[in-house]
């Protein structure tokens, strides 16, 4: 083919355009969901607010276990943070903004990610899972026992929150598949964006560079212990911010929302969408709503029906959702 | 004196049954690097089942002193599922650990639903036989000698499995594979087999253990769910794949709960994390683990 | 998992109809339309067996009133979620109310569900009838007047009760008492009622120790040993899941209970596995609203008492009566409505004419009052073993109605301990 007695090796654009798609179908999948309002009933739209809640999450979770390969079994602590800062703003301190809120939780969930992250990132995967474990159980402990502030098990109420400073004088419903709808979707996808710039930053590639092989990584001068723990602290930020959304939602932060199951089931999501692909996790979310939502209609057993699916997953289908169709769109685009 | 030694037993009791969730949990995690979620199940397993044995059995006339023996012996008996299990857990052994731990996170669901299903919701105790043994009076306080036996019998199981591990040709199989799969199956191990044993085994370790100890409280069906944690934190704190740290872990824990219990009940299971806490910070492998996993 | 063309269209097809005046189509279809009803109760984890009786009783409540027509002439038809967490269950009302479209919602044991439910229902015009789940703290904020919602009688009476009964049958005879409760907001309000109450009646009584286990705790002999340590003569316990039958087996292996009376106003969640041979004689023991074995059972009790034990080989307790007078007060609504408005009720109808309605629940006659919160009657008694069960009965029977137990509308709980004309 080539003249010169040298191969050059052609560009890896095939593989960055696989990568773009990443964002790409991030992208998408919001465009549908704020065309959904259209079609479909109050309920549905209702479904789809905790999937957003999870999707921003689980975008922080991914990151860390997708791109730095550290599995968190105790995810569910920032989203328990993020739930009662909205609950002690709204009901407590009587600030209703929603924006404040975001904030806040975001500073509190990277603090407190700061300081268990300085504890656990050490260790790698097993260890790090149980340890995540431990310190969510923890927070959940905390939450329960100190009801003098939390409420103990009977939660805190999570009152409706102003938007950009404004108030919404109809129903709660109508505030959820409303305002606040199309607000938390505009939010996924800024953050979203966010998640994606800092993937593919160089930061992102010393993450990766970290996953694939620690020793090596060290040995090049990557500097294990920051990586991680940054990495550690901005999934926080995003649990936060997802736990806030969740709250809202539900209109009350209770203690379950902290439990280690609750953690397991946002790995299960990652896992279901694919944690190697940018918008697996968020595809995730969204099939794990939707799959518990009609499991739970149609039988009293549905944690065994979940977790065989679960089992199944993980045997024959470890790459997800995403990442099985991105394994096969890119077999068939070898062979074309 | 009394109270304090009233203390102690009751904190060795408590520390006896969860040393026999974290030897299982330790044996699986030192041999084959996976963590069982599921730890807590094979428990309650053994629990339910065990309770449905002696009420079989006591039926069909068996005298009750005999029901210990019963009880691991249908310990055993139920700790065989933990075969098909391992079998299914194969298929992802050369894969990224994280996806071990999550098959037995399924695992975990798919047995709640599983005990709901065969035993109900209501909690069930064995009837009659906490006390065929009697109660043992020394040094002014009173015990049922049951709870005697249940620490011994940990005490025996931890000294077999040592022994096992040490001693026994097997148990150095074990520890090689242990130490280095690849190698052990180069020099003719069969390490397919050696993982099976050393996870059924494990599995038992937990079903003996619900067994043993259902007479003694009952069997209800979030115990697999929340003994998770506190497994967890011995497993933490003796440090991860020693069995000497799962027996000092379980020591641990089980006395830090009883004399907080005894002297400031608010802090039951806060007192745990704190010491799971000071052992990250103070000597980050645990007590007898390996330098950082 | 994508939505499907057909999915948009069945649910814009369904909000299309649900929009469109549902009041000219129901009637004509109603009669033949059955009745649906939802049914949130825990089936898993610690509440999972009260969950479980009480669904039982609404399943052969429902059967039976079905026999005789149904209500209004509509067959009931019963579609049931489970009760797990405040956010999932949320999920679940709004499921059961949006998708299933069922015209009212039963249920709810837990505490923090029904804080987080009850709004959702107000904010959604969905009639909920609660089993259980409710204390003091937090209703003033979440349900200062409820529309739709209606709750049960005060978490609290089977503890007032309890107190007043260690009064009546204790007094003088203990100095020294202890307290082991689960650590959450009932054993605490709990607790907090029965020293109150001693208080009050001015009972000289020494508090010795004070146990908090965690909910549903397996393993008791550290706590037990603490309190055989301050060596109490009363303990009061108002532990209801799994842990009750742990407490009472390792306490009295241990001795605990040679010198100490009981008191244990929760007891009858508990009753199959509260084995005789660990049972003392002359526990105040509670069975709120339902006894299965009083003598002078009305025909319903015992019709369905007996049809619990032949079916499920163990005894009904009182979660069993609250699902079924829950269901015979919506009935008694709908029908009372139906009547005034000559056509089929829209629910705010119906939650206006339950309030006052009389009924014949398991236990015995309940109404709900104008502020939506249920009158009953309640039931304990000291126990005894002597008896031809696996687990003790009791010896004699006191009977208390709510009026006496629980705070009258719109008073504050703790007000009204201190003031409160009480039956002992």
């Amino acid at each position: 083919m080539s003249h010169s007695s040298i191969e050059i090796a052609p560009p890896a654009t095939l593989r960055r355009t696989m990568s773009l798609n990443g964002i790409g179908v991030l992208l998408a999948l919001i465009v549908v969901m704020a065309l959904l309002p259209f079609v479909a009933s109050p309920y549905v739209l209702l479904l789809m607010l905790p999937f957003v809640g999870y999707g921003i999450a689980l975008l922080g979770f991914n990151l860390l276990f997708g791109t730095t390969g550290l599995l968190s079994f105790g995810h569910a602590l920032f989203l328990g943070v993020g739930a009662y800062t909205a609950a002690v703003f709204t009901s407590k301190l009587s600030i209703l903004s929603f924006e404040i809120i975001l904030v806040v939780s975001a500073l509190l969930s990277g603090l407190i990610a700061l300081l268990i992250g300085a504890l656990c990132v050490r260790y790698t995967k097993i260890f790090f899972g149980m340890l995540t474990l431990a310190f969510g159980m923890l927070f959940h402990s905390f939450l329960y026992k100190f009801y003098a502030v939390t409420g103990g098990d009977q939660g805190m109420r999570v009152l409706r929150p102003l938007l950009l400073g404004m108030e919404w004088r109809g129903g709660k419903t109508a505030f959820l598949t409303g305002p606040f709808y199309y607000y938390t979707l505009v939010l996924f996808a800024g953050m979203g964006l966010a998640m994606w710039r800092i993937t593919q930053s160089p930061f992102g590639l010393h993450l990766r560079a970290i996953r694939e092989n620690a020793g090596k990584a060290a040995y090049v001068g990557v500097e294990i212990f920051r990586m991680r723990l940054s990495a550690f602290v901005i999934s926080a930020i995003y649990g936060g911010i997802g736990g806030v959304i969740l709250a809202v939602t539900t209109g009350l932060a209770d203690p379950e929302l902290a439990y280690w199951t609750h953690s397991g089931n946002l790995v299960f999501m990652a896992v279901l969408g694919g944690s190697g692909t940018f918008a697996g996790p968020a595809i995730g979310a969204l099939a794990f709503v939707m799959l518990q939502d009609f499991v739970m209609a149609i039988t009293q057993y549905w944690r065994f029906v979940m977790g065989g699916i679960l089992v199944l997953l993980v045997v024959f289908m470890p790459r997800g959702l995403a990442g099985t169709v991105e394994l096969l769109l890119s077999r068939r685009g070898r062979e074309a | 004196m009394t109270e304090l030694l009233d203390v102690i037993l009751g904190g060795t009791f408590h520390a006896a049954v969860l040393f026999l969730v974290a030897a299982g949990l330790q044996l699986v995690f030192g041999v084959q690097k996976i963590v069982n979620l599921a730890c807590g199940s094979f428990y309650a397993l053994g629990a339910y089942f065990g309770i449905t044995a002696v009420g079989a059995a006591i039926k069909l006339g068996m005298p009750p002193a005999l029901f210990l023996p019963l009880l691991v012996v249908a310990g055993l008996l139920v700790g065989l599922v933990g075969l098909p299990i391992e079998r299914v857990l194969r298929t992802v052994y050369r894969r990224d650990e994280s996806y071990q731990l999550l098959i037995t996170f399924g695992f975990l669901l798919m047995f709640q639903d599983t005990f709901r299903y065969l035993w109900g919701a209501t909690p069930r105790t064995m009837d009659n036989v906490y006390l065929a043994y009697g109660t043992a009076h020394f040094l002014g306080i009173r015990v049922p000698t049951y709870n005697l036996l249940v620490i011994a019998a940990s005490l025996a199981i931890a000294a077999i499995l040592g022994l096992f591990l040490e001693r026994t040709r097997t148990g150095r199989i074990v520890r090689a594979t242990a130490e280095n799969r690849d190698m052990a199956e180069g020099l003719g191990v069969n390490a397919s087999k050696v993982f099976a044993l050393v996870f059924t085994v494990g599995c038992m370790l937990g079903t003996v253990g619900g067994a043993l100890v259902v007479p003694s409280s009952a069997a209800s069906l979030d115990m697999a769910v929340d003994l998770v944690v506190e497994s967890f934190a011995v497993v933490v704190i003796g440090g991860l794949g020693s069995m000497r740290g799962a027996l000092v872990g379980a020591l641990i824990v089980g006395l830090m709960r009883a004399l907080a219990i005894s002297l400031m009940p608010e802090m039951e299971m806060l007192s745990v994390y704190l010491v799971v806490v000071a052992v990250l910070i103070l000597r980050p492998a645990g007590l007898f683990g390996k330098a950082a996993v | 998992m994508k939505l499907t063309r057909r999915d948009f269209s069945r649910f814009a097809g369904s909000t299309a109809l649900v929009a469109a005046a549902p009041q000219i189509f129901a009637p004509a279809l109603a009669q033949e339309r059955p009745l649906r009803l939802g049914i949130l109760a825990p089936r898993s984890g610690v509440a999972g067996t009260a969950g479980e009786c009480g669904i039982r009783a609404v399943q052969w409540a429902a059967e039976r009133m079905n026999k005789g027509g149904g209500i209004a002439g509509r067959k009931i038809e019963l579609v049931i979620e489970e009760e797990t967490n405040p956010k999932d269950t949320i999920e679940r009302f709004r499921r059961l109310i949006l998708q299933e479209k069922v015209e009212a919602v039963h249920g709810l044991i837990s505490t923090g569900v029904s804080l987080g439910v009850a709004p959702v229902a107000e904010e959604e015009q969905a009639l909920l009838v609660m089993w259980d789940g409710t204390t003091q703290d937090g209703v003033k904020e979440t349900m200062p007047k409820p529309r739709y919602v209606f709750r049960s009688t005060d978490n609290e009476c089977e503890a007032v009760m309890g107190s007043l009964l260690a009064i009546k049958y204790f007094k003088g005879k203990f100095k020294r008492v202890a307290g082991i409760n689960p650590d959450y907001s009932y054993g605490r309000n709990n607790w907090e009622a029965f020293r109150q109450i001693l208080a009050r009646y001015g009972i000289a009584a020494e508090f010795v120790a004070e146990q908090w286990p965690k909910v549903g705790t397996m393993d008791l002999t550290s706590h037990i040993a603490a309190l055989n340590a301050a060596k109490p003569d009363l303990i009061f316990s108002s532990m209801l899941f799994a842990d009750l039958p742990v407490f009472m087996k390792q306490g009295n292996a241990a001795g605990l209970f040679e010198n100490a009376k009981l008191v244990l106003p929760a007891a009858g969640w508990q009753i199959n596995q509260l084995k005789k041979e660990f049972m003392p004689e002359g526990i105040i023991f509670g069975h709120n609203t339902l006894y299965f074995d009083h003598p002078q059972a009305s025909e319903l009790q015992k019709a369905f008492v007996d049809d619990y034990k032949d079916r499920y080989r163990e005894v009904p307790h009182w979660e069993a009566d609250r699902a079924y007078f829950a269901l015979a007060t919506y009935k008694a609504g709908v029908e009372a409505a139906q009547k005034a408005a000559g056509k089929w009720p829209t629910a705010e109808q119906v939650a206006e004419a339950m309030p006052g309605l009389e009924v014949e629940s398991l236990g015995g006659k309940g109404r709900f009052r104008k502020d939506k919160i249920a009158e009953q009657v309640f039931y304990q008694g000291p126990s005894t073993n002597n008896n031809k069960y696996d687990f003790p009965t009791l010896a004699s029977i006191d009977t208390f109605q709510a009026e006496q137990l629980q705070k009258p509308p719109g008073a504050d709980f703790w007000e009204w301990i201190k003031t409160a004309k009480m039956p002992v």
